[in-house]
This record gives structure tokens, C-alpha cells and sequence, in this order.
């Protein structure tokens, strides 16, 4: 039995001796599939994800949809059975995997210019290779990456993490902390949300929490929430800059 | 194709990044492998006050706050450490001395690394949250220091290297940190003065290691040795270090195996094997006792290992131990709570929970050395193990969490735990139960039913089943009384309502005597009836009459309640009655046997209107014997409903001379005659104590207790009662010989009196004669101290406990010598005068309206073995209810006394070698005095000797405690710790 | 695959732009509900919900199964959803259709993972026997808001049924018919309720309650389950136009008051149906627990 989170209030240090307002490690690669229309690679901690992008391309099935002017986001999540620490499969019809599908699809068909490419689909495929908290947010920042390598424009980045509140005795809310970017130890214990931002500070494009938490203790972790965003928004641009120089500096040599 | 590589890269200046692998077995056998990171950082700080540099070392929490340092500038110095010093125990250190740790003032300025936290909650979840108090505890001053976390005390474990080894070298590097950094920190402040950084362990080679480190280490004893007051705190070491070693021993599977139910059954039927129901003894939960047909006395079974998984109620069968393992009763008092408050409730840490621990051992080593030392007086009686269980009585147990064992105390944390409920009952091991609420349930009555009980497992395993509401509130601790004696309180089901009267509260005797319903029915209407009740009674049962005939004898009458003319056989009405048995009475509410518009409107003997009754009607001659009885099915009309107090002012006031009046005072007459009578025939006169609690009306919130006074007018009612009641049994017998319904009390086995009597004679020089009733009677007479006039009542008190209970049975079932009611001195007897209240007066007063071919007899009341059954569950059911009304009782002079402390008389009626049991009279209470809560002044336990022959007990040889003495106690309350409820708690003064 | 029309651009244009003025086409204010009704059924357990032309409803039952094998502990809960074309031609029999999806993940989130019900007290004997509560929502007429017209019918059912009573003594188990013993109600811890903010313009419009049109036209939505106590039990706001922090948090204030409006509602509508079954005032009758 490992130190839990209750011991978070000994000395404001948590499960992995990070500080409250601490990221994981965050590590992003750009086209790392030459196969794909655009591809990353994302770590957010332990938690890592590849992403693909197909497209944009005809759309697949038969034109059902008369007044489709704008291309069609849809999004394929596939988790790794060695993903997490038990080995199991997770079928393709979990609900909760089609609810992430849902969320993450129609956050970007708001970001993504889907009116430039009428009568198509791009499609987002995730890779899950390994969890451990921040799935959600993961993916999302997975994605914006290889939507930017496929080159398909848009308004701006959107950026997610997560933020948790330390549980403590119901009575003296006042003195949890809002955490920033947990992991899944600190996921199965605290109450959490996934925050997603784009277009500028404060605009949030996708916020799914599914822990019951008093109300008061939400503004505490929102806030430090969109911290966390603007934070991973500034990785993700350095991410991409990077990328965009060592693209440039191929090509002039 | 790019490849994949991590970028090295630190996210953060402060912090360097490592990981933690580590493999965890699952309790399904599953191996889950964990990779955790680790954020390694440098801005952890020492809380030394001594230090400055750390001092903006740590960035605020998200509130702005920062912890305050800690550890003391000037910590305390000791003959080895002069300069003061900083303590930095290992594991074993906290695991084998907490204690000392605890105790007030003595160590102060402990450094507690990470790493041993984690050990020691791994270990020992009680005495981590006890270490984690600790740390809260300002005075103390103890500092977590999260070593794993620090870049320069983070230790990578080694390959090949042990998980010990790891935490003890990390120990060790963190205990080196420190002391080089204490030596920056006071050459920064140019102090002399360096305090020293010492490590405790047990560890030998660990302490060896430390020395070639050139660290500061000591094991605990030569530590504590250079304390102050080091013998006393030596002790504390010692003793629970034993503990310790106990639970190393490693027992894969705790209890012996059953038999299989063949082996069971054929050696019951040789006589090898023994039948019988485990009892469990409230003073003592290691010591249980089996009565078995074969033998007078019980067997007993001691420990946990030979009641081999046994709960109290359950029928077992068990296999006579050799005669050297014989024991005499324990005389101590022996409580769960105390000996396992360090038990783990999680499962996976099973392994090293021994079956026995080394405290229980001590316990039962004393119980044979007494046994040995004692082999005249002492008198061992067979022990016995437990070899299989026939039967489980499990039931649902109301209890608490032990909040000890909860991991997570928070309520949002729906993650599933195993914690310990305590039983109320403390004859009920402590249950393990997995629940998703615990934080929830902290504090709370829980109602939890037992599944199973593994051989792997120390402790029964349950499930949660409802949340009955906050400790010590009325309602949780009502439905928990309830529920614990299994009283029937929901409502009755709806199926119940075709059963009543459609016409409701608006029923009446029907005004033509021509109407079915008056047919065969006296009409009584015009005798001088009245019913005598407690005030407030609602639920009449029996009204009486007396007149003077003109032959000069008196016809008196008993007309009781005609309930079977409304409750017919085997309707549902019928059917939720005989279930619940018995109407439940508790300090402030009645748990009905039938509903309210039977109960306590249409069958209730209500004065100035019409009822249905069964009249027993005599003749009796002015000796008060019988003429001629006469049973019939009537119509009355009660003048007047008396309180037992209105009764007898009535009856004493000269000027009243009414008719009413008049005839009260020839009842009166009558019934003095009547107990003259049964008193010479040698019906006993028993006491237990019994008080009335004041409420205060509007709240209903107790404010007082009194006892009962018992008035001639109660006499008065029970004489006629128990008349009735004889009188109505012989009938019911002579009708239906084989399927009457009758109740018996048997002649109590002489040995139950053998410790009493015995006890009189060594304490008192009195003599207790028990071959007969009369004999017992007159003896018990003779027991008086005129300095002390309880006495006689205490003798009473204990003597009621030694007796046999009564119970009901059918006819055919036993003989006719047999039928006999001991206490009562009766030759039969049964009940027929509270058919609202009692369900076998319901059945006897079917069985009389057929003896006087009233009506004809069901058939379910032919049936010997129907009926049977119908007997055992009443005797549970009236049994129960006596408990729970007691209990409810027990509940309110709690509450009642909740806060106060008075002083007041009480008696020693019961000595243990490490206590003794005093009763109150004034409050109807008993209480155990412990040796231990005795504590003098330097909070020791006082040392005591016990003479078991002379019932006594010399506590420090300053004060003598006798069986029988008369004591003062102050008496207050406390909630007490094992079952949650509001105790009293005595002390001697 | 049938699919719900897309309403004209003419319809659209005249919503929004009468949405600008703070004008709803139905002539309600922006938070304002449409009339709700909950009635309930003959039996125990059964609540039927309209807002507006929406109509859901909910049915819960109970029977004896043996617990997962992982939970030995808890009895079985689960909630079932269908949309049938009965509800509207979009939705089609035997396929996972995308409303449904987000419908079951709300309900699961909103009253499962928040523990409104306690699933420990349906354990009967660990490890090998549980009851297992189902409920069926079916919804009936789609007119938009599904969400919350089935989440108040799935708490009103839960809080209106009665489980068979069961007693174990011993190692015996007995259940209890409905004739036999009252049945039990459920052990509900809180009573969680999901209120749907639709977002126009930007996120600069909120409106509750949406119909079926409204529903069409919004930019994006915020589903919010709360407690009366202010519990959040679930968020959700599945991309759609970006909205400012600050308007989620004041909407979480809105929901609340709704929340309280709701199970007002819920409470007052139990307590008439039990008033309507205790036909002239003869449950009073079956107290066994009466005062001395």
C-alpha cells in the first residue's frame, strides 16, 4: 500500500512529489508517420498517444446528408490492450470511448476551417499506447499536432489538460487545493475535470468532469484548469515552431 | 521514418525525473506491475528552525500558505547528546514503539522520512493513522520529510538488492543529509551549538552500516536507556515489541478445518461428539460455552482457536478436550477492543496476522496457571473444541466502523476499503467489511449481515446494508435496539387491512341481542366493572369486578379482552401477530403486535363503552378459595379506567362508599388472601430492578430516572391475573390434554445456585437452601442485614438470575410433573389475560372458546407440532422483547444522565481478577469497574491480588474490595469506545 | 439511414435573429421551462415525464441475480435507454444512434458514477447473491431537452420504487412477495438532476430547455448535473462554440436553482401518489411503531 493522496496536506507535495500547479513532463514530436496526412507522437507524462490523420478526403459513405458543406470530422480512438495495468481489450463499442470520439470530434469541427473542404471527412485516429491520467486531454493536444502537421487550417490551437481538487473532509472545503494535470492514481482518488481551451484566454471550447464535487470548489479548479491550458498551449506552439525550423533549415540545405 | 526517442530535456529547473516500478499481487492472484514517476526535487525543506536557507525554499500552496518549520532550534539535549539532537527512526522503530512515541513529553524533534511512512502503512494502517496524528499534533513536533522526493536523499534501488535494504539505506542517506545539513545550516549562523541527528533502528546490520557511515544510530533500548526516565519507558518498548514478534509468525490457514457433516452426525450419535448452542460470555469474548444434553454442566471453549469460527448463537458440535487442558471460568474481564486496536481490516495483509496474538496467548497463559495453581478451590471444568457448525444464526449486526481502520476518511472517496465494523453486541467478533462508503459511514449505526467466515481469516466477513443514522441519536439508536433483538418494526402489510372491521374506529357492539354477533355472549353489561392499568395505559387487556353474593361469598370476575373474536386463525392478521409474537415496550414507544384500531380502540377494555370479552368468572368464599369458575364469551361496559395510584386512593379514601369503590375493596381483600396463599405454598418473590424514566414533555428528552413503586393495587391486578391464568389453564388442559398451551417455569438445576450460596456463606455466613421453592423462599427471607436493607433485594436480584426462564409449551410435549410453574408455585399455568399484547394468549383464548364449545377449533391449534413451533418462535419473541426494552431503557438513563456526575450507593455484586461489577440501585444499573480505569496518580495500573476463594480484591494493598460491599461510585457517562453506545461509567470513590 | 430534416435557412435566420431580441418563438422567457408533468404509474417504480411535447418514461425493476465476480460487494445497477421511432423517424430500432449514445453516458454519469443510488445495500449475500435494479427509459415523443426530461423520470422512478423485502437468517435467504411484507424503498444517497444550457451566439445567448428547433440551431451546449446540496455531479460540454470560464461557473448557479425546482417537484409528486394510495387514510392503521 503506497502513500496515498491524503497525505498530500503533510507538506503540499503529491503522490509523484510534484507541487499543485506542476505539469507532468510534456513531450511532442510532429510527422512521425510518413505514411499519414499528418501524424505526432504526445506524452503527457505516462500517458502516450500517437495520432494519424487521414484526409481531408471524399467522404466514405454514400452523400445521405443533402447540405453537407463542410467536411465531417470524425474520430477513431483505439486503446492498446497493454495500455493500462490490467491487460484487457476494450471493444470498439464502449461508450465511453464513442463519448471521448463525440467530444473530440466536435471540439475540433469548431477550430478546424471545415467550410474550405465541402463533401469530405478527415479522420482522426488515436492510438492509445499507454495510460495513466489524462487520457482525454491528451488526445485532444495529440491531435491539434497532427492536425497542424496535415496542414489543415485553423482558428487556433486547442489545448487540454486536467485539473483535480485534493479531497479532504467535506467540512473544510475552503482548504483543498486545486491540482494541475493528475495522474491516474490521482484520478481514481480525487474529484477531476478535463479542460479544453482555444481562441484565446479563457475560452473553453470542452469541459467534461464525471467525479461528484461541491459546486464551490469548481471556480478553484477551473481557473488553475485554464492555467494549465495556457501552459500547454505554449508547449504545443514550441512544439510546432521547432518542427517548423527544422523543416525550414531542410530545406534550405 | 522518425523515431521515437524521449527528449531529455527537465520541464522544470527544480525538478529531475525518475520512476518507481514495483509489482503488486492482487487478492484475486492477479500481478498488476505499477510504473509510477517521480518528480525529484530541491525545493523540499529540513523545517529546521535552526536553518534559513530553506526557508523560501518552498513555494506557497495554492491558498498562499506555507507550512511553518517544525523542528525546534534548541531541541532537547540527553546525557549522550548534550547538543540536543533530531531523531530519525526507522520502520521497526515506530512499529515496536509507538507507545513511547505517544507519550506526552517525552520525545519531541522526530524526523519522519517518507519512506517509513510508507513502510508503516503498509505494515500497520492503525498505527500509521496513530503516526499520522502524531504528526498533526503541534507539541510534538514531527516532521514528515518526503526523502523520495528530494533529489539528493532519493535512492535508486539497487539490482538484486531487497526492498528493506533499499528503505534502510535510504534511511540512512536521508539521516546523513540532515546531519550535513544541520552542520551548514549553524556554521551559517555561527552557532555553537549543533544539534546531533540520531537514527533509530533495531536493525543491527543497519546500525553496523551506519556506524561505518559515520552516522549517529542506536537501537531503541540503548537509546530510551539514556532517557530520564528510562525504566518506565523501557516498559513501554518491551511490551509492545512482543506484540510484534506474534504477528510475524506466519500462518497460512488461522482456524482447523470442520468435520464433514457425516463425521459430525455419526460421532453426536456415539457420543464422542457433542450437540449444543455456542454461547459467547458478555464479560469475557475469549470464553464461550456449549450446554450439551450430556452433561449438567456447560462445557467451555476457550480462545479463538478452539471456538474455531463460531459466532454466539450458532449450533455447533464440539469434542471434549483432554483433562489437563481443563480450565476453570475466567475471572478476568477481557474485551476485544483493547487486545486487536492494531489489527490491519485489509485482507492482503492476512499473512502475518497470527491466529492468536502474543496478547491473547498472555491472557489464556494466566487463565492456566490459575487453573494449576488453585486445583482444590478452583474446580477446572472440562473445556471443549469446536469441530463443526450445524447451524449458523446469523442474523444482521448493528455496530460501527472502528475508525481506526478506515484508509481514506473522505467522504467524496468512493474507493472501496476494508474496515472493521464493532459489533453493539460484544459477544460478536469484529466484522470485516468492504464498502465504497467508509468516510460516510464514520460515526454512524450500521446494519451489516455477515456472509462467510474463511479459514484465512481472523475475522468474519460482512457486507453493509444500511446506514441507520449519527451515534447516540434516538432514532438510529431505537431502530438499532430493534433491529439487534429482531423486533418486527415495519408496518403492517397492506394485506392486513382486509382484515379489520370495515367499519373502522366507528365499530360498536351491535344493539340487537339478536345480531350474530351476541351470539353465546353474556351480557354483562350492567356488573360494576373497572380496569386498573400503569397511567397512560391505552391498551386495556382486563377489567374486574367483585360483588357479595347473598350467600355470602363474593362472585368476582375477570373479563378480558376478545381479541379472537377479531382475529381469526391464519389470516394475515393472524399470521404478522403470531410472527411478531408479543407487543414490544421501549422507554418511549410500543412496537404493536396488532394494529392500532384493534389494540388500542376496538379490543381495549375502554371505560363508559360497550366491548366484546372473555369473562372468567368465580365464586369465591371469604378464605378466598374457589367455589365454582365459570368461562364465558360477554358484553361489558367498564366504568372506570383506574392508574394503579387513582386505584389505591380510591380504595383508602373512607368516604367513598360507592358500589364502584366497595368493590375494589372486597378485591382488594380477596387478593391479600389469594398471595397469603401462594406465598405459603412457596412462590417465590423475585426482584430485578426495574426504573421509570422522566421525560420531559415536550422533547421527550429524558431528565430523570426514578424507580418504580409498587403499589398494593399491582397486587392486586397480578393476583387475579395469575388466577385467571390458572384457572383458564386447567380448563384449556383438561379440554385438549395433548395440544394445550401452557407455560412451564422449571425448577432451576441445583448447581446454578452453588456459587451463590456458596458466596453467601464464605461472605456473609448465610444459608441458601434450594432443595424446593418454599425452602428457596424462606431461605432468601432470612437473608437481611438490618444495617443495609438492599440487601435482601440484591440477594433477590442475583437469585432471579440464577433461576431458570420460563417458557411456553404444548401439553403433549412434556409430562405432567413437568407443567409445573417454579417461581410461581403453580401446577400449571398459562397465559390468558393480555391477548393484545402477547400472541399465546390469543392461541389459549382460541383454545377456551372451544373448550366451552363457543365456537369450534381451528385446526393449525390441533397440531402439536404446529403448535410447537408457534412456541418456540413466542419464546424467542418474549424473550427479545424483555431485551430490547431493557436496552431501551439502558439507552434513556444514559441520556438521562449524559453530562452529570452524581454520586450515589452501589454494591460489588461480581469480582474479576482485573475488576469488578457494582450495581446502582438507585438507577436500576450495573457497571464494571476495570482495575485499569483505576489509575492513580502516576497513571499506573494499580496492582491488585486476587482472592478468588474469599471473593476479594486487594488493590494495592491500600484498599480492599468485597463481594457484597457496599460502595460509593461516582457515576458519569462516556461514550463508550468498543460498541458506540452512551455507558455509564462508574468510579470508586 | 432516415435522418431528422435540417430545418429551412429561412426557420434558422428567424430563431436566431428573434433569439438576438431575447425572444423565444414559444414566448417563453430564456430560462424558463416548458410545463413539466410527472405522474406515476400503478405500480411501484414507473414515472412518466413531459416537457412540452417531450415525453419519457421511466420504468424500474428488480430481481435476484449473483453478483460480478469483481464486485462481490455490490448488488447490480443499470440503465437502459431506448430511442424508438415511436420518439421520432430519426431514430431507427437496433442501432447505436449518437443521441443515444450521449444520452445513456449522461445518465450513467449523472446518477451511477455519482452514487445516487447505494448499490451496497442491494447485496444480499456477498458473492452470491445481489439484486439487480434496472432501469428502462423509453422515450416517448421527442421535442427536445432529452436529456433532462429523462433524468427526471429515471430519479423519480428510482425514488418512488420498492424492492421485495428480503430477511436472512442464518444461511437462509428469503425474499418477501409485495403480499407478504411492504416492500422497501431504495437507499438513495442524493437525488442528482441534469439541466441543459443551450448557447447561441457565441456562448453570449444561454437558453434552458431547448425544443426539438432550438435544438437544431444552437452553437453548443452544456449539460450540468447537480445536486440540491450543490454537488456537481457531472459536467459536460462536448466541444461546440468556445465559452468563457467565467459564464460556466454563473451557469452552474442557474442549474442549481433549477436543480432545487426539480426536486421540489420530484418530492411533492411522491408525496401525492402516496397520498393517493393510502385510500381513506388507512396506512395509519399499519404503524407498528406507535408512541407510549
Amino acid at each position: 500500500m503506497p502513500l496515498d493522496t491524503s497525505t498530500y496536506s503533510l507538506a503540499h507535495l503529491r503522490v509523484d512529489g510534484r507541487r499543485w500547479n506542476e505539469l507532468r513532463r510534456v513531450h511532442g514530436q510532429i510527422s512521425t508517420q510518413a505514411a499519414a496526412d499528418g501524424s505526432s507522437y504526445f506524452e503527457m507524462g505516462n500517458t502516450k498517444i500517437i495520432c494519424t490523420i487521414a484526409g481531408p478526403q471524399e467522404q466514405r459513405r454514400g452523400g445521405n446528408s443533402g447540405q453537407s458543406h463542410d467536411a465531417k470530422v470524425e474520430v477513431e480512438i483505439g486503446i492498446a490492450g497493454f495500455s493500462g495495468v490490467d491487460r484487457k481489450r476494450r471493444g470498439r463499442n464502449d461508450k465511453r470511448i464513442q463519448e471521448m470520439q463525440h467530444a473530440i470530434a466536435s471540439a475540433f469541427t469548431h477550430t478546424l476551417f471545415t467550410h474550405l473542404y465541402p463533401h469530405s471527412t478527415i479522420t482522426i485516429h488515436l492510438h492509445v499506447l499507454s495510460q495513466d491520467g489524462a487520457l482525454l486531454a491528451a488526445c485532444i493536444n495529440a491531435a491539434t499536432l497532427a492536425l497542424i502537421d496535415a496542414g489543415i487550417p485553423m482558428s487556433d490551437y486547442t489545448a487540454a489538460c486536467t485539473t483535480g481538487s485534493t479531497a479532504s473532509y467535506a467540512s473544510n472545503d475552503e482548504a483543498a487545493d486545486p491540482l494541475l494535470d493528475l495522474n491516474s492514481m490521482e484520478e481514481q482518488e480525487l474529484p477531476f475535470l478535463t479542460l479544453g481551451t482555444s481562441g484565446g484566454d479563457d475560452q473553453v471550447s470542452l469541459l467534461i468532469m464525471e467525479t461528484r464535487v461541491q459546486a464551490t470548489r469548481l471556480e478553484a479548479m477551473v481557473s488553475v484548469g485554464l492555467d494549465g491550458c495556457r501552459q500547454i498551449r505554449s508547449l504545443l506552439d514550441g512544439i510546432v515552431r521547432a518542427h517548423g525550423k527544422k523543416v525550414l533549415e531542410a530545406r534550405v540545405t | 521514418m522518425t523515431s521515437l526517442k524521449r527528449s531529455h530535456a527537465a520541464t522544470s529547473p527544480t525538478t529531475t525525473l525518475s520512476s518507481k516500478t514495483y509489482l503488486r499481487t492482487l487478492k484475486s492472484g492477479k500481478v498488476q506491475k505499477i510504473v509510477r514517476e517521480l518528480y525529484l526535487r530541491q525545493d523540499i525543506p529540513c523545517s529546521s528552525q535552526l536553518c534559513s536557507k530553506c526557508l523560501d525554499l518552498a513555494p506557497p500552496s495554492f491558498q498562499g500558505r506555507s507550512e511553518p518549520f517544525v523542528l525546534s532550534a534548541i531541541p532537547a539535549g540527553t546525557k549522550q547528546f548534550p547538543q540536543g539532537h533530531y531523531l530519525v527512526p526507522d520502520t521497526n522503530a515506530f512499529l515496536s514503539a509507538m507507545d513511547l512515541f505517544e507519550s506526552e513529553g517525552v520525545l519531541q524533534d522526530v524526523v519522519v522520512l517518507q519512506t517509513v511512512l510508507e513502510e508503516v502503512k503498509n505494515r500497520s494502517l492503525p498505527l500509521y493513522n496513530r503516526l499520522i496524528a502524531l504528526t498533526k499534533n503541534e507539541g510534538k513536533r514531527f516532521y514528515v520529510f518526503f526523502n523520495d522526493f528530494r533529489l539528493e536523499t532519493y535512492v535508486q534501488r539497487n539490482a538484486g538488492e531487497s526492498i528493506n535494504d533499499r528503505n534502510d539505506r535510504a534511511v540512512r542517506k536521508a539521516s546523513q543529509w540532515y546531519a550535513d545539513h544541520l552542520q551548514q545550516a549553524s556554521e551559517a549562523r555561527q552557532s555553537i551549538r549543533c544539534p546531533a541527528v540520531v537514527m533509530l533502528s533495531d536493525d543491527k546490520d543497519c546500525v553496523r552500516k551506519a556506524h561505518l557511515e559515520g552516522l549517529v544510530a542506536l537501537n531503541l533500548n540503548d537509546y530510551v536507556a539514556g532517557l530520564a526516565d528510562a525504566d518506565r519507558l523501557l516498559d513501554m518498548v518491551a511490551s509492545s515489541r512482543e506484540q510484534r514478534i506474534a504477528k510475524d509468525d506466519k500462518a497460512q490457514m488461522l482456524y482447523p478445518e470442520y468435520l464433514t457433516i457425516s463425521a459430525m452426525l455419526t460421532g453426536v450419535k456415539a457420543g464422542t461428539l457433542h450437540q449444543g448452542t455456542f454461547n459467547v460470555s458478555p464479560y469475557n469474548y475469549l470464553e464461550g460455552t456449549v450446554h450439551v444434553p450430556s452433561f449438567d454442566r456447560s462445557l467451555i471453549i476457550m480462545g479463538r482457536e478452539n471456538s474455531n469460527r463460531a459466532v454466539s448463537g450458532d449450533v455447533v458440535v464440539v469434542e471434549v478436550l483432554p483433562k489437563d487442558q481443563w480450565k476453570a471460568p475466567s475471572s478476568q474481564v477481557i474485551e476485544e477492543e483493547e487486545v486487536h486496536k492494531n489489527d490491519n481490516a485489509e485482507n492482503e495483509d492476512e499473512s502475518n496476522e497470527g491466529i492468536i496474538t502474543q496478547q491473547e496467548r498472555k491472557f489464556l497463559q494466566d487463565e492456566v496457571k490459575r487453573t494449576h495453581g488453585q486445583s482444590a478451590e478452583g474446580r477446572p471444568q472440562p473445556t471443549a473444541r469446536v469441530v463443526g457448525v450445524v447451524k449458523r444464526n446469523w442474523r444482521q449486526y448493528v455496530g460501527h466502523i472502528d475508525k481506526d481502520s478506515v484508509r481514506s476518511m473522505t467522504k467524496e472517496s468512493r474507493a472501496q476499503q476494508t474496515v472493521f465494523l464493532v459489533p453493539m453486541d460484544k459477544k460478536v467478533p469484529k466484522i470485516r467489511v468492504r464498502t465504497r462508503q467508509a468516510g460516510e459511514l464514520l460515526g454512524n449505526r450500521v446494519l451489516v449481515s455477515i456472509d462467510s467466515w474463511d479459514r484465512d481469516s481472523r475475522y468474519p466477513s460482512g457486507h453493509f446494508i444500511r446506514n441507520l443514522g449519527e451515534l447516540e441519536t434516538k432514532g438510529a439508536e431505537t431502530e438499532a435496539l430493534l433491529l439487534e433483538w429482531d423486533v418486527q418494526y415495519r408496518p403492517f402489510p397492506k394485506t392486513v387491512l382486509d382484515c379489520l372491521p370495515p367499519e373502522g374506529h366507528n365499530w360498536k357492539v351491535p344493539a340487537e341481542p339478536t345480531d350474530p354477533g351476541w351470539r353465546g355472549r353474556r351480557d354483562l353489561r350492567d356488573l360494576i366493572i373497572c380496569s386498573i392499568d400503569p397511567p397512560g395505559c391505552v391498551d386495556i387487556d382486563d377489567a374486574l369486578h367483585a360483588r357479595r353474593l347473598p350467600n355470602g361469598n363474593f362472585e368476582v370476575g375477570v373479563h378480558i379482552a376478545d381479541v379472537s373474536h377479531f382475529v381469526k386463525p391464519n389470516n394475515a392478521m393472524d399470521k404478522e401477530a403470531s410472527l411478531r409474537g408479543t407487543t414490544v415496550y421501549l422507554v418511549d414507544k410500543r412496537i404493536d403486535m396488532l394494529p392500532m384500531l384493534l389494540g388500542t380502540d376496538l379490543c381495549s377494555l375502554k371505560p363508559y363503552v360497550e366491548r366484546y370479552a372473555f369473562s372468567v368468572l368465580w365464586e369465591l368464599d371469604a378464605n378466598a378459595d374457589i367455589v365454582n369458575t365459570t368461562f364465558t364469551k360477554s358484553v361489558i361496559r367498564s366504568r372506570e379506567a383506574f392508574s394503579y395510584e387513582a386505584a389505591q386512593l380510591r380504595i383508602d379514601d373512607p368516604s367513598q362508599q360507592d358500589e364502584l369503590t366497595q368493590g375494589m375493596r372486597h378485591l382488594m381483600m380477596l387478593s391479600k388472601k389469594l398471595r397469603a396463599k401462594r406465598m405459603a405454598a412457596g412462590a417465590l418473590n423475585l426482584a430485578s430492578p426495574e426504573v421509570r424514566i422522566e421525560t420531559e414533555s415536550e422533547t421527550s428528552d429524558p431528565v430523570d430516572v426514578k424507580t418504580k413503586q409498587l403499589l398494593d393495587t399491582n397486587q392486586l391486578v397480578e393476583e387475579f391475573m395469575l388466577l385467571a391464568n390458572i384457572s383458564v389453564a386447567g380448563k384449556n388442559y383438561e379440554a385438549f390434554p395433548q395440544t394445550a398451551l401452557l407455560r412451564r417455569h422449571g425448577a432451576p438445576p441445583k448447581n446454578n445456585f452453588e456459587e451463590l450460596a456458596n458466596q453467601l456463606k464464605i461472605k456473609k455466613g448465610m444459608e441458601l437452601r434450594t432443595d424446593s421453592s418454599k425452602a428457596l423462599a424462606d431461605s432468601l427471607d432470612l437473608c437481611v442485614e438490618h444495617s443495609n436493607p438492599f440487601f435482601n433485594t440484591l440477594i433477590r436480584i442475583l437469585a432471579t438470575r440464577c433461576m431458570m426462564s420460563a417458557e411456553y409449551f404444548c401439553s403433549g410435549t412434556q409430562a405432567f410433573p413437568e407443567f409445573r410453574h417454579y417461581g410461581l408455585a403453580s401446577e400449571i399455568y398459562t397465559h390468558f389475560t393480555s391477548p393484545i399484547r402477547r400472541y399465546a394468549d390469543l392461541e389459549a383464548h382460541r383454545q377456551l372458546a372451544a373448550a366451552i364449545g363457543y365456537e369450534a377449533l381451528d385446526s393449525s391449534l390441533q397440531s402439536r407440532s404446529k403448535l410447537e413451533g408457534v412456541c418456540k418462535n413466542i419464546n424467542v419473541r418474549h424473550r427479545n422483547a424483555q431485551m430490547a426494552g431493557r436496552a431501551s431503557v439502558e439507552y434513556y438513563v444514559g441520556q438521562a444522565l449524559k453530562g452529570r456526575v452524581i454520586e450515589e450507593d452501589g454494591f460489588v455484586m461480581r469480582i474479576f481478577s482485573n475488576g469488578f461489577v457494582v450495581f446502582v440501585p438507585r438507577f436500576g444499573i450495573e457497571g464494571l469497574i476495570r482495575l485499569r480505569d483505576m489509575t492513580n496518580d502516576d497513571g499506573k495500573e494499580p496492582e491488585a491480588v486476587f482472592d478468588a476463594e474469599n471473593y476479594m480484591l486487594d488493590i494495592d494493598s491500600k484498599r480492599q474490595v468485597d463481594l457484597f460491599q457496599k460502595v460509593r461510585v461516582q457515576i458519569s457517562d462516556e461514550a463508550e469506545e468498543s460498541t458506540g453506545k452512551r455507558k455509564i461509567k462508574l468510579q470508586l470513590i | 439511414m432516415p435522418r431528422e430534416a435540417d430545418p429551412s435557412t429561412n426557420e434558422q435566420a428567424f430563431l436566431l435573429s428573434a433569439l438576438r431580441e431575447n425572444i423565444r418563438l414559444d414566448g417563453r422567457a430564456l430560462d424558463a421551462y416548458r410545463p413539466i408533468s410527472l405522474s406515476f404509474g400503478e405500480d411501484y417504480g414507473t414515472a412518466d415525464v413531459r416537457i412540452g411535447k417531450t415525453r419519457v418514461r421511466a420504468t424500474i425493476s428488480a430481481d435476484v441475480v449473483t453478483p460480478f465476480v469483481d464486485r462481490k460487494f455490490d448488488g447490480v445497477f443499470t440503465i437502459s435507454t431506448e430511442l424508438s421511432p415511436m420518439a421520432s423517424p430519426a431514430f431507427e430500432v437496433g442501432r447505436q444512434d449518437q443521441t443515444e449514445i450521449l444520452l445513456s453516458r449522461i445518465l450513467e454519469k449523472t446518477v451511477r458514477r455519482s452514487g445516487a443510488l447505494d448499490t451496497e445495500s442491494l447485496c444480499i449475500v456477498a458473492g452470491q447473491k445481489c439484486f439487480h435494479i434496472r432501469a428502462d427509459i423509453h422515450v416517448m415523443d421527442h421535442d427536445g431537452n432529452l436529456v433532462d426530461a429523462s433524468c427526471l423520470a429515471l430519479i423519480a422512478a428510482l425514488l418512488h420504487f420498492r424492492r421485495p423485502d428480503v430477511e436472512i437468517k442464518g444461511e437462509e435467504v428469503t425474499v418477501f412477495s409485495v403480499r407478504e411484507r411492504e416492500p422497501v424503498k431504495l437507499a438513495m444517497q442524493h437525488q442528482p438532476f441534469c439541466v441543459t444550457t443551450s448557447c447561441y451566439e457565441e456562448g453570449t445567448i444561454l437558453l434552458h430547455d431547448a425544443t426539438l428547433l432550438e435544438e437544431q440551431c444552437r452553437e453548443g451546449d452544456v449539460l450540468i448535473s447537480m445536486n440540491k446540496f450543490g454537488e456537481i455531479c457531472q459536467i459536460a460540454k462536448y466541444g461546440g462554440a468556445p465559452m468563457d470560464g467565467l459564464s460556466i461557473l454563473t451557469c452552474t448557479n442557474t442549474v442549481l436553482e433549477r436543480v432545487k425546482i426539480f426536486d421540489q417537484l420530484v418530492k411533492d409528486r411522491i408525496a401525492e401518489d402516496e397520498k393517493r394510495r393510502d385510500v381513506g387514510g388507512l396506512i395509519a392503521e399499519l404503524s407498528a411503531e406507535n408512541d407510549r
